[in-house]
């Protein structure tokens, strides 16, 4: 009886999810309720947990509870401990959400909502959850080792080496794109830069806090650190509307991007008890808060969605960045459907603290299919601005003109009307100056927020607290991932030199960590500030290059997940880890050949150059050319090593399915486990 | 229902534990065989900074 209801429900939610993804692909013209939207996703992240990856689970990858994970086997009290399966989750859940899910599917509604819905629900579902779960699931069964050592063991010197330097090079391109997010949502907005200078003494106070006056106490630091961030979010108001302070709080773009590169130094020298780890705890418990408020503000209010299921940008037009649908929506998404970052974590902290190795599925697979939900979430909350707002507040003025009468009048030619006044009351309502050319997806976002709560209540008074309480948010652990992403870079660096001279790998010498800090920064600063000078805006050049860089490195993820698979199955399941490379594969390359050797100076890095150094000179065309160049060759350079890896992991697979190679694994013997029954 | 709560409280409560870094306080704690004080909250804040600095948040 029981199997027969099972059966039922089942049967159930497959409808649902197929009913109610037809309901939002076959809508034209009328606005659709976000309503389907999530009953679309929700359902199908349910059959693909329950049928595929269960699937997956049992047959690809066999997980064995009986068998002991390295958290039992080499239980130390620190790294290693076995640890409850939803506490794993939410460890792991807060570790892989980052800005990427937010601001990625913003940008992509340039497209209308329908491209960048569908590849987030099925990506996710085929490509990244899996991805996740494999590399988890290899790691388990390799002592938790990390994704460079697991490619090196398994596939070879070559392309563990490769995919160090591969991951060193997104991190820089990571940590510039998100910089420069967080430039755009603050230049000229004297209430959001206040807000976000605040947080830097509040998190060294919660610091000295935490380490002197309250040991240990970390949730009421935090809380405290939260009230404060709070009261920043108010101060601000005021710092605004006062004509003595606003001025200390209003800076350009180029003024930003300086004070960031060298707040990025410092965060990386200090001690991370100092601002690191407190700035680490404020900014996870404020993220998890504001996703959770999301997801019931959309729940409950069901707003609609205004943005149409296309738009004429399809063809490759858009004002926000340069591109075809193909491949570029797939790009743009990034983490909300396929990250290669994710693989670090699944290969980083996670795989050391699972007690059974069927947890794997919820925490690998599952946390993935929670990520992409949070990027439905930014989807709707971006695709319920009126679309004229929208492309407004996006578009860079390079594009669209450089006053608001000229940006509404191109706006509105484009079918999305919209005029000056609109903008005006809007702004005014926001508590900011202006909402024209606010590129990066941030304001956007954080305006499709602030409508979504205002409508549960408090009235349009209450925008531009909402407005800023969301700036607040996304700045916060983007500053975050900057922090500890500088500093995990500087590591990285001081690791690859240490095998040169040894003393450049010791981590306290002061030397050294000044120096790979300075050269960290650098790298990145330097990126940051070529998007702030692009007169295309910089987002049109970053997040694409971010965006190839990201799902590069999940092809490298995949490769590796492959091999796994043809080692333990031959050919028979390769098919699971090899359909989403090829796919990601196609998309890079055609995306990294575009960036490179398009045509057209929107899109080719090469054509830009060309068409700035035969254009007008002053004194920033050198400076420009010499960007677009050095973009072309860092888009060249993440191809080449992608290939590299690619092609010496092909070489193992063809010797192992040929018979010419051994299949070796490193998989660690099976010891049986005497957790089964505790947890 | 209760029990249901319930659990979804201890849940709740241990992700927080664990997030803040109160549980891997503990087994410090359990593992060196000492009891809380501000010098031991400090010995572990500086060997659990190593760790804790290496690693990536996600993009």
């Amino acid at each position: 009886m029981g199997r027969i209801l099972g059966r039922i429900l089942w049967a159930a939610i497959s409808l649902a999810a197929a009913l109610s993804l037809a309901a939002v692909a076959q809508s034209r013209g009328e606005p659709v309720n976000s309503t389907w939207l999530v009953i679309a996703s929700v359902c199908t992240y349910l059959v693909g947990y329950r049928f595929y990856a269960s699937w997956v689970a049992a047959r690809v990858m066999a997980l064995d509870d009986k068998r002991a994970t390295p958290a039992e086997r080499l239980r130390d009290g620190h790294d290693f401990e076995p640890t409850n399966k939803w506490i794993v989750f939410g460890h792991h859940f807060a570790a892989i959400a980052g800005p990427g899910p937010l601001v990625g599917p913003t940008l992509a509604a340039q497209f209308g909502y329908l491209p960048g819905f569908l590849w987030i629900v099925i990506g996710a579902t085929l490509g990244g959850a899996v991805q996740d779960f494999v590399i988890l699931f290899g790691s388990i069964r390799r002592d938790g080792k990390s994704l460079g050592q697991i490619a090196r063991e398994e596939v070879g010197r070559v392309g563990g080496f490769t995919a160090l330097v591969t991951v060193l090079l997104i991190m820089i391109i990571l940590l510039a794109v998100i910089g420069l997010v967080v430039v755009n949502a603050l230049k000229g907005s004297p209430w959001g830069t206040f807000t976000i200078v605040a947080t830097m003494p509040i998190a060294v106070f919660m610091g000295l806090y935490l380490r002197f006056w309250r040991p240990g106490k970390v949730v009421e630091t935090s809380l405290i650190g939260f009230v404060l961030v709070m009261a920043s979010v108010f101060g601000g108001q005021i710092v605004a509307q006062s004509p003595a302070l606003a001025p200390w709080f209003t800076y350009s773009g180029a003024a930003l991007a300086a004070g960031l590169i060298v707040y990025g130094f410092f965060s990386s020298a200090l001690p991370v008890w100092l601002l690191l780890a407190p700035r680490g705890y404020l900014s996870t418990f404020v993220k998890l808060g504001v996703v959770v408020l999301l997801a019931v503000g959309i729940l409950f209010l069901r707003p609609e969605l205004k943005l149409p299921a296309f738009t004429r940008f399809v063809d490759g037009t858009g004002p926000i960045f340069a591109g075809k649908i193909f491949p570029f929506c797939f790009i743009t998404i990034a983490c909300g459907a396929v990250s290669g970052f994710h693989s670090l974590i699944s290969s980083g902290t996670t795989p050391k603290l699972l007690a059974r190795e069927r947890h794997a599925l919820s925490v690998g697979y599952g946390s993935m299919l929670l990520e992409s939900f949070v990027a439905v979430m930014a989807l709707i909350a971006a695709a319920s601005l009126q679309p004229g707002v929208f492309f407004a507040v996006n578009s860079p003025a390079g594009v669209v003109g450089a006053t608001p009468d000229a940006a509404v009048a191109t706006i509105s030619g484009w079918g999305f009307p919209v005029t000056a006044a609109d903008m005006q009351i809007l702004a005014r309502d926001a508590g900011e100056q202006t909402l024209f050319y606010r590129t990066g997806g941030a304001p956007s976002l954080a305006l499709g927020m602030a409508q979504i709560f205002v409508s549960s209540g408090g009235g349009r008074a209450l925008l531009a607290f909402w407005y800023h309480f969301a700036i607040m948010f996304e700045a916060l652990f983007i500053l975050t991932t900057l922090d500890s992403g500088t500093r995990v870079g500087r590591f990285m660096l001081q690791d690859m030199l240490g095998q040169v001279w040894p003393k450049w790998g010791q981590t306290n010498w002061k030397p050294g960590m000044l120096t790979t800090s300075a050269v960290i920064v650098a790298a990145w600063g330097y990126f940051l500030y070529q998007g702030v000078v692009d007169p295309l805006g910089g987002i049109n050049s970053l997040w694409p290059l971010f965006g190839i860089a990201n799902q590069l490195l999940a092809a490298v993820a995949l490769c590796v997940g492959t091999t796994i698979l043809i080692k333990t199955h031959g050919a028979k399941y390769m098919w699971v880890t090899c359909v989403p490379l090829i796919w990601l594969v196609v998309v890079c390359f055609t995306a990294g050949w575009q960036k490179i050797f398009s045509p057209l100076p929107a899109l080719g890095f090469l054509a830009q150059a060309d068409q700035l150094a035969a254009g007008p000179q002053n004194s920033t065309t050198a400076a420009l050319v010499f960007n677009a160049r050095l973009d072309a060759a860092v888009t060249g350079i993440f191809l080449v090593l992608v290939a590299t890896i690619l092609i010496d992991s092909i070489r193992v697979w063809i010797g192992i399915l040929g018979g010419t190679r051994k299949a070796k694994s490193t998989e660690t013997p099976f010891v049986p486990s005497r957790l089964a029954e505790e947890l | 229902m209760t029990r249901l709560w319930k659990e979804f409280v201890r849940i709740v409560a241990g992700v927080v534990a664990e997030l803040s870094d109160q549980n891997a306080y503990q087994r410090h704690l359990e593992a060196h065989g000492a009891v809380h004080s501000p010098d031991e909250w400090r010995r572990f804040q500086d060997e659990n900074s190593a760790s804790q600095s290496r690693r990536p948040r996600c993009c």
